[in-house]
């Protein structure tokens, strides 16, 4: 494999929400062979369909989900990334490999577990919905808890209040047709938050949508989260999306995760050309923290003065920061001034120059806190 | 320089060995150059020859008379065609005492209602006008027998043909057992079915229930699988993401997806049961149907045309209301919509109890419009003037004249002077230029078995009838369909027209051609023509108007003029759909060309309802089985290889 997983060593105390080990799906005539069988399971997609008829869809993938995380896979079309999404609570079937939810074998489940599983541990958003159109809004959102069981006042209750928290007040009468876009894939969040899942998965949530009820819908999630804080596996091939959402990205291509990791580090060091290709365009100021820039602090008198910035603030607000006062600005950590930024460090990130550096090194905290708006 | 090479390969005439047509058909014809001197060494050529015949009148006779003797005594009989019999037979009757209960100001008033709550104010007002116009006609009764007989056929229907669907739905390998068989009795006219249900259950209301469910039924079966394997594929799977049971998942999602199907397939059936109550009078149905059967048999328009009236309102109101019910499913239910119901059920009720009281269950009798004589008079008005001696024009007699002897008699005699190994070999090109290696053998093997029946001559009668309607019928549909799609005007002229001539049975045809034509072949053909025309129309125009608009628009703005975006680009890319208005166009033809036994059609149709009416079951059903064989050769000769794919049924 070929993941920089440079993260992982730090939150070892708790057990993963998701953890996923050498996951392959293959489709195709005797698929089970092509993971077990080194020589096959080397061969690129197109000498592998020649050889087999089979295609990987995943190959060989694995990552942790951490608890209170917002994972986000990320690929093009045919990557393997929503194929991977399914897996993970087996809507498809994986072909080898282990998943566990919170320690338990998903692939070891028997099919009452895995109802379970799916009634009410991870629930699924979807890229066009999958509302039922014979059903009000209201009811949509309380399927899940009518398939459990619950008695319909409670389950009306319940979902009236997620209709309220999701924003369609008002629309609990009407059908998914009389929706729009957007309206839509809230009642499909809400239909997935009525259960209280303890994962929320999206697969391409808002690539149907809109560019501006996009951008809405994203901070819609990100106020859920900032909220609840509840584990989040985002599948998007919108790089931006991934950027913005995401506290760690996996990125796919082909099947196989070519790199894992904070956006910081996959903008500020790509893992290959590949990786460095897909994130030319970002504008790395407004990813890459101040943490990436700073030296030490060469005098008391830099160390004392200047205006304060936060180490995780991004480079962006730090160039604003310098600008206006004209001098360099000290990093701030709980008060301790743990490093100093001036122009020509910011610069050279805009300018791509301390990709070199990486922040492997400059990192001393897991970037554990949930990615605030700038 | 690339281009104009590329351009220059096309206009070249494909060669044999490139096109697949051609190439199907030179193997064809070294096939034929081996088979067809062995074959005509072997028996002769002409017409099918007597030492390939098998004799089933014989057998079928003995097992028609051993059933008859053993109807009353053999266990099988008695402990279950019997009992069929007798619950469809109490079903019946209980439906209709209860329809004469409730009176005709009561039916009226629950069907309107119905209609009101499904449908609407206008359709609510069409039914009761419906409802009494069948009364003023005098047709109360047999409205009301027919209606009873319908409604018994119709819940047997959709319950088989949904419990059909659900395992089609759900069962790919069910599917594939059961979709051939769908398709094709889908093709058959439905006079093919009476004899087999007569043989088993004799004349009577039984085997007419039993005919019609048999008629009825596929198009439930067949919609109700469609509709659970179109269901959303993402909706399916966030309802399993959830967590549902299988069961969860038919009964919340899958059957409430398949909503539009379920309602559109129980019109079709309907419909179907409709056409097919209708026509079952020929055994022992009662009701409108046979009215006009009897009415026809002495030739008495007037008294056919009071039957038929009601048949066709039936027809329209029925169609209507079950298809406005499915054009409202996507939309929000009132608020209201129990209180609303409720408020019917009492007003309906209330008329009910009213009719009741006042003593008026029965329709009238003073208030029965004869409409029987002044038809017969105008009839009789126009027997004398229009039939023949028209100047200029001719009569309409003279019309079906000429038309039976230089058109239908050539064409018989010719088919018929015919050596039979010709027939087959042009069946077989037929079908290869249409369709595949698979469609030409089943319709060569139909074809065939017609000759091994002993009915050559009388099933090559009938085939010259289709094939002269047929033409008629392409030939004048093609060109409304053209105009219907060029001009929006034309199109919304003929919308209503069709619509109502697509809804009614194929029985009340034959009212209006024997009123113009007189009895013999020609009307026969007249009508079948006239039932088939509005779906190749409708087909034609559609396929015409769905041609893609970029291509259309990217000839005009090279400079087509519109009779060369017609030839050249609309007409080469909706061939599909003027193959299955071809196919369809035939079908129907089929049905209506047989059905015109009773009218003086002779040949196949004639071998039924006399084998009917003289019970001699034999002849009849070796008549059914020949139909059967031609609607298959029929339906396989003009069977486009998309269709299947193209209607995912």
């Amino acid at each position: 494999m070929t993941t920089t997983d440079t993260t992982t060593g730090a939150t070892t105390g708790t057990t993963p929400v998701f953890s996923v080990d050498g996951l392959w799906k293959v489709f195709g005539p005797k698929a089970a062979r092509v993971p077990g069988d080194p020589d096959l399971a080397a061969l690129d997609p197109a000498e592998l369909r020649g050889r087999t008829g089979c295609t990987a869809a995943v190959r060989d993938v694995s990552f942790d989900v951490r608890k209170g995380e917002v994972f986000v896979v990320m690929g093009l079309s045919g990557s393997g990334k929503s194929t991977l999404v399914r897996c993970l609570t087996r809507l498809i079937e994986p072909t080898a490999g282990t998943i566990a939810i919170d320690g338990e074998d998903v692939r070891a489940m028997d099919k009452s577990r895995l109802r379970a599983l799916r009634r009410h541990r991870a629930a699924m958003v979807f890229q066009h919905f999958g509302l039922l159109p014979h059903r009000t809004v209201l009811d949509n959102v309380a399927y899940g808890l009518e398939i459990q069981g619950v008695g319909k006042a409670e389950r009306r209750e319940k979902a009236a209040a997620v209709v309220a928290k999701v924003g369609l007040e008002g629309m609990e009468q009407r059908r998914p047709a009389q929706l729009s876009g957007g309206q839509r894939q809230r009642v499909g969040l809400a239909r997935a938050l009525a259960v209280d899942p303890e994962v929320l998965l999206f697969d391409e949530p808002f690539s149907a949508l809109d560019p501006l009820i996009r951008r809405d819908m994203q901070e819609e999630v990100i106020r859920l989260h900032r909220e609840e804080g509840r584990t989040m596996v985002f599948i998007t091939h919108d790089l931006q999306e991934a950027l913005k959402l995401g506290d760690r990205i996996a990125l796919m291509r082909d099947g196989r995760v070519v790199q894992l990791g904070t956006p910081e580090e996959i903008v500020g060091s790509p893992a290959d050309d590949y990786v460095r290709e897909f994130v030319r365009d970002v504008p790395r100021e407004q990813v890459l923290t101040v943490r990436t820039a700073m030296r030490p602090a060469t005098s008391a008198d830099e160390a004392g003065t200047g205006p304060a910035v936060r180490p995780d603030a991004t480079v962006s607000e730090a160039i604003e920061a310098v600008s206006r006062a004209g001098t360099s600005a000290r990093v701030l950590d709980d008060g301790k001034c743990v490093g100093v930024v001036d122009a020509p460090a910011l610069l050279n990130v805009v300018a791509g120059d301390v990709a070199a550096g990486g922040p492997a090194d400059a990192a001393p905290a897991p970037a554990t806190t949930s990615e605030e708006p700038v | 320089m690339a281009t104009l090479t590329a351009t220059a390969e096309k206009t070249s005439p494909p060669g044999i060995r490139t096109n697949p047509t051609a190439r199907k058909l030179a193997v064809l014809a070294l096939l034929a150059a081996v088979l067809v001197p062995l074959a005509v060494a072997r028996w002769a050529g002409g017409t099918w020859p007597e030492a390939l015949t098998v004799n089933v009148s014989e057998p079928l006779g003995e097992a028609s008379d051993w059933i008859i003797d053993n109807r009353d005594s053999h266990p099988l009989f008695l402990y279950f065609f019997g009992h069929v019999s007798n619950v469809v037979v109490i079903a019946v009757r209980a439906v209709y005492l209860a329809l004469l209960a409730v009176g005709w100001a009561g039916v009226t008033a629950v069907s309107a209602l119905i209609a009101w709550r499904v449908a609407g104010v206008r359709l609510a007002l069409g039914t009761a006008t419906a409802f009494l116009a069948c009364g003023l006609l005098g047709m109360w009764v047999p409205t009301m027998q027919t209606l009873a007989l319908m409604v018994v056929a119709v819940i047997v229907s959709v319950a088989v043909g949904a419990l059909l669907g659900l395992a089609a739905g759900l069962s790919v390998r069910m599917d594939r057992v059961l979709r051939p068989v769908l398709d094709t009795m889908q093709v058959l006219p439905a006079f093919a079915y009476l004899l087999p249900v007569v043989l088993v259950f004799g004349i009577g209301v039984p085997a007419a229930v039993l005919a019609t469910v048999v008629y009825a039924a596929p198009p439930m079966a067949r919609l109700t699988a469609l509709g659970l394997r179109g269901a959303d594929k993402e909706v399916l799977e966030a309802v399993e993401s959830l967590g549902t049971t299988a069961r969860q998942r038919l009964l919340t999602a899958r059957i409430p997806l398949a909503r539009k199907e379920l309602l559109l397939g129980l019109n079709q059936t309907i419909m179907m049961a409709l056409s097919m109550a209708v026509i079952a009078s020929v055994i022992g149905a009662g009701g409108l149907g046979d009215r006009v059967y009897q009415a026809l048999a002495s030739v008495d328009v007037g008294a056919a045309l009071a039957a038929g009236i009601p048949i066709v309102l039936l027809a329209v109101v029925l169609d209507r209301v079950t298809g406005a019910a499915g054009a409202r499913l996507g939309q929000a239910p009132a608020p209201n919509a129990r209180a609303l119901w409720a408020y019917a059920l009492v007003a309906a009720v209330a008329v009910a109890v009213a009719g009741r009281l006042a003593d008026r269950l029965e329709w009238p009798d003073g208030w029965v419009v004869g409409i029987a004589e002044p038809v017969n008079r105008a009839v009789d008005w126009m027997t004398d003037h229009l039939y023949s001696g028209v100047p200029v024009i001719g009569g309409t007699a003279d019309w079906a004249g000429h038309f039976t002897t230089w058109v239908l008699d050539p064409l018989r005699d010719g088919l018929q002077w015919l050596p039979w190994w010709a027939v087959l070999l042009i069946v077989a090109a037929l079908a290869l230029v249409i369709g595949t290696w698979r469609t030409a053998l089943t319709a060569v093997l139909a074809m065939a078995a017609i000759g091994v029946l002993g009915v050559w001559k009388p099933s090559l009668d009938t085939l010259s009838q289709v094939l002269a309607a047929v033409a008629v019928t392409l030939v004048i549909g093609f060109a409304t369909g053209i105009a219907a799609a060029r001009s929006d005007r034309v199109e919304r002229l003929l919308r209503p027209l069709l619509d109502v001539f697509q809804t009614m049975p194929q029985f009340v045809y034959l009212i209006p051609v024997v009123a113009l034509f007189g009895v013999g072949r020609a009307p026969a053909v007249a009508a079948a023509i006239v039932y088939a025309l509005p779906a190749v129309v409708r087909i034609t125009t559609q396929g015409l108007r769905q041609v893609d608009p970029a291509a259309l628009e990217s000839a005009r703005s090279l400079g087509a003029t519109s009779g060369q975006q017609l030839r050249q680009v609309q007409l080469p890319l909706a061939r599909p759909a003027l193959l299955l208005a071809l196919n369809q166009g035939v079908v129907l033809v089929l049905a209506v060309v047989i059905i015109g036994g009773l009218v003086g059609g002779g040949a196949l149709g004639y071998d039924v309802v006399f084998g009917l009416a003289q019970g001699d079951l034999a002849t009849g059903l070796v008549a059914g089985a020949a139909i059967v064989c031609l609607g298959l050769m029929l339906d396989r000769v003009t069977q486009p290889t998309e269709r299947r794919a193209k209607k995912g049924a």
